[in-house]
């Protein structure tokens, strides 16, 4: 390093030296925040062989090498900067992102240890460390960091953040008593104090405690009503109650406050159509597939909404419209089949198409047999009907329906004895409650 | 001896069955069917607490090492979480779990080797026994006080480097009803030694572990007692016994004739399964099942069998043999008075029609 210095500062003054230096290290900030990282790699090693004891350079260098894609010489980089100035946290936090990128979780470990042994009452350091790992869903780390920054912190930030950790990994008493000691903290800005009846309210529904549940959330609602989250997870626990008159009321709170939100306007949607106001729920789903079409919950609401009121061609377009937008959307041509066997006249060559393309997209699905075997018999090809059926069964033979059906088609063939045998096992399927 | 006492002395309260039960302290177990590949999802860990569950802060929670140590110290779940940790599959059974029953679950853990943790303690050269002690207490004996519920492991098991103070199950935080935030984790042992809201480990020299232990009324659990020349022999129960259980179908079931698998699980607290037999008809015949995932040594194996069922009663029995030739018995061993190690095979009756 130091005949590498002595070759790149040759014919230098200090002050020259310094100077050289100081440019470089502005040309490669620059050169960062332009997106050119392997330029300021280049130049950031230049910086580094003129003053080899530079902590800044190192950093500088280290960060660079990162956002290049190399990590490993990063972690060295970043290993000699912590090494000529310890004083400061930032090439540990940035080692943990290094460390995280190369998939090396005992070196991470290492350096949150290192960090905690150092640093034990840097707050600021800790959150940030809490914040990166909790990003990367290493949620125990990130509650281990959270956990040091708030020793070393009355900050109410630290706190939620600690109360959210604590919630997110299942530690609901300890987010519990952490928000509400900011909750009830009337000294504090009504939105910390918001967001922590919020996940109050999300603990105590974890804890299978609906009333405070209830209580928290609302509490959230009237600190903070332009947070749609709180809305959302209230209406959540009262669609759980099946209290879904309750939920629309929420959830219109929550459309007067938060207009723009199409969480809001999708849960609307489809807890008005649960609570059979079809017509408003349609609407907000309307509404909703005006500024957001690829939302395929809101086809599945307005089909629910048109099988509910007996309108079987509302339903067939709102799933062939799913279809059109998202292919791949599970089941969707068996959903598209039940809803077109609804339909007045049914199309069943239409629907035997489309059971087809479902039966290829999943060979083991029995209700796809199924419905092509009630097809069949719809049709009288009865001949057809008895293996759709009894692959039906193969697939799932605890299932009374398509013993029902062979049974039918024993009985329009006059095969007595096959149908009572059929008939037989509904019975005795149904009185087994088998699973 | 209170009816509580009477039912951990003979293990009768432990004795599951595949209905969902709760009472307080908890003893919680739910269907084996409901288990999808062969991992345990958190949320069907059997639960089996002796005592009521403890509240166990996560910012207060300490974990103090000392006793026959040179240098005593604690650590809380930041400093825990932080340390070098490491996975192990394996298989936590409770000692009394019926047979059949779904007092067993299996997953990866993940935690502190214990012996880095005693390592740091460095125990000294008489050191024998490790007394664990959970946060949760009670009392055992009716006129004794309340005490931590506690379990005395050889400190040679402590210093396997599979034993863990394991703090994530599946990759996720252990859940409260299992011992959040930390619980020990042993290989092959049965549940019990497995300390839930582990907070205290005491080393102990050999010869004062008795003591310690007669104290609590722990010594009074978790005993084989077999009759033997008109005396009863008391020894301590520990390994994991080589078991087999039919998570389907459930007793009980009515089926429609047709082709069914029959599939259910295998362990050993000795080795890996090799074998898995069944038997449709009560043991007058063996198949052989097939193995359906890879037979690790601590874990359980998922076995299936393709059955051809035809009308008829059947009684259903699984039989797993494991690496050290270790076969589950056919029946109970009639000379056993204790209700622990139940790893005979017991039929599953059901009817096709």
């Amino acid at each position: 390093m130091l005949a590498l210095a002595t070759d790149c500062a040759s014919g230098l003054s200090a002050q020259e030296k310094i100077a050289r230096f100081k440019q470089l290290d502005s040309e490669a900030e620059t050169a960062m925040q332009q997106h050119r990282a392997s330029e300021a790699v280049r130049l950031y090693e230049d910086a580094v062989c003129l003053v080899p004891n530079s902590a800044r350079g190192y950093y500088g260098l280290g960060v660079a090498q990162a956002a290049a894609g190399d990590f490993l010489k990063a972690r060295e980089s970043l290993r000699t900067a912590d090494r000529l100035q310890p004083a400061t946290g930032m090439p540990l936090v940035m080692q943990v992102r290094v460390n995280f990128s190369l998939g090396d979780m005992d070196t991470l470990k290492d350096n949150l240890r290192e960090a905690a042994a150092r640093f034990p009452h840097d707050a600021d350091l800790h959150t940030t460390l809490a914040r990166f790992l909790a990003e990367q869903n290493l949620f125990v780390l990130a509650l281990a960091e959270a956990l040091r920054a708030d020793q070393g912190s009355d900050d109410w930030n630290s706190k939620v953040q600690l109360a959210i950790l604590e919630n997110t990994v299942g530690a609901h008493e300890d987010a519990i008593q952490n928000a509400l000691a900011i909750e009830q903290n009337h000294q504090l800005p009504e939105q910390a104090r918001g967001a922590a009846a919020g996940i109050a309210g999300l603990s105590y529904e974890s804890l299978h405690k609906p009333d405070q549940a209830v209580h928290y959330l609302n509490e959230a609602i009237q600190l903070d009503p332009a947070q749609d989250n709180s809305y959302l997870a209230l209406a959540d626990l009262f669609e759980q109650q099946q209290k879904y008159p309750d939920a629309v009321n929420v959830l219109k709170q929550a459309r007067a406050h938060v207009p723009d939100s199409n969480a809001v306007l999708l849960a609307l949607g489809a807890d008005l159509v649960r609570a059979e106001q079809y017509k408003e729920g349609l609407e907000a789903l309307r509404e909703l597939l005006q500024k957001a079409p690829d939302t395929p919950e809101a086809y599945i609401a307005i089909a629910d909404a048109a099988r509910r009121t007996g309108d079987a061609a509302q339903e067939v377009g709102a799933l062939r419209e799913l279809e059109r937008r998202k292919p791949d959307y599970p089941m969707i041509h068996v959903l598209l089949a039940r809803a077109m066997l609804n339909q007045q006249p049914p199309e069943y060559q239409r629907i035997l198409d489309e059971l087809s393309i479902a039966a290829k997209k999943d060979p083991n699905d029995s209700d796809v047999y199924f419905l092509q075997g009630k097809v069949y018999v719809a049709l009288g090809r009865y001949d057809q009907a008895l293996p759709a059926l009894q692959h039906s069964i193969e697939l799932r033979p605890t299932e009374p329906s398509p013993y029902y059906q062979l049974a039918r088609v024993y009985q329009k063939l006059g095969k007595a004895e096959l149908a009572k045998e059929q008939f037989e096992r509904v019975k005795f399927l149904e009185s087994a409650n088998a699973k | 001896m209170t009816r509580r006492e009477l039912l951990w002395l003979t293990g009768s309260g432990l004795v599951g069955g595949s209905a969902l039960k709760a009472s307080e302290p908890r003893n919680l177990s739910y269907p084996l069917r409901m288990i999808e590949g062969t991992v345990t999802a958190p949320n069907l860990l059997f639960i089996r607490d002796h005592f009521n569950e403890p509240d166990v802060s996560v910012g207060t929670w300490k974990l103090r090492i000392e006793g026959r140590v040179d240098r005593r110290y604690e650590f809380g779940f930041a400093d825990l979480a932080e340390m070098p940790s490491k996975k192990v599959e394996a298989v936590l059974e409770c000692a009394g779990n019926a047979a059949n029953g779904s007092a067993v679950s299996n997953g990866v853990w993940e935690g502190v080797p214990m012996s880095s943790l005693l390592e740091a303690a460095r125990p000294a050269p008489d050191a024998a026994y490790v007394l664990l002690e959970g946060a949760d207490s009670g009392r055992l004996l009716q006129d004794g006080p309340p005490l931590p519920y506690s379990q005395l492991v050889p400190l040679d098991k402590c210093r396997d480097t599979s034993s863990l103070v394991a703090f994530k199950y599946n990759d996720l935080t252990l859940p409260k009803s299992n011992g959040f935030p930390a619980r020990a984790l042993f290989q092959g042992l049965y549940g019990m030694n497995s300390v839930k809201w582990l907070r205290r480990i005491v080393v102990l020299r050999a010869g004062d572990q008795g003591t310690v232990f007669d104290r609590s009324g722990m010594n009074r659990l978790y005993n084989r007692v077999t009759r033997q020349s008109g005396a009863d022999r008391i020894t301590r129960v520990s390994s994991v016994q080589v078991k087999s259980a039919i998570a389907w179908p459930t007793d009980g079931l009515k089926l429609p004739a047709g082709h069914y698998e029959i599939w259910g699980f295998a362990w050993s607290g000795g080795g890996a399964i090799r074998q898995l037999s069944i038997s449709v008809d009560g043991g007058k015949q063996w198949n052989s099942g097939k193995l359906t995932s890879p037979a690790n040594p601590y874990g359980w194996v998922r076995w299936s069998y393709e059955w051809n069922a035809k009308p008829g009663d059947y009684a259903l029995m699984s039989r797993a043999k494991d690496a050290t030739g270790s076969e589950q018995p056919l029946t109970r061993d009639p000379a056993r008075k204790d209700g622990y190690e139940l790893n005979w095979c017991m039929p599953i009756h059901c009817s096709v029609r």
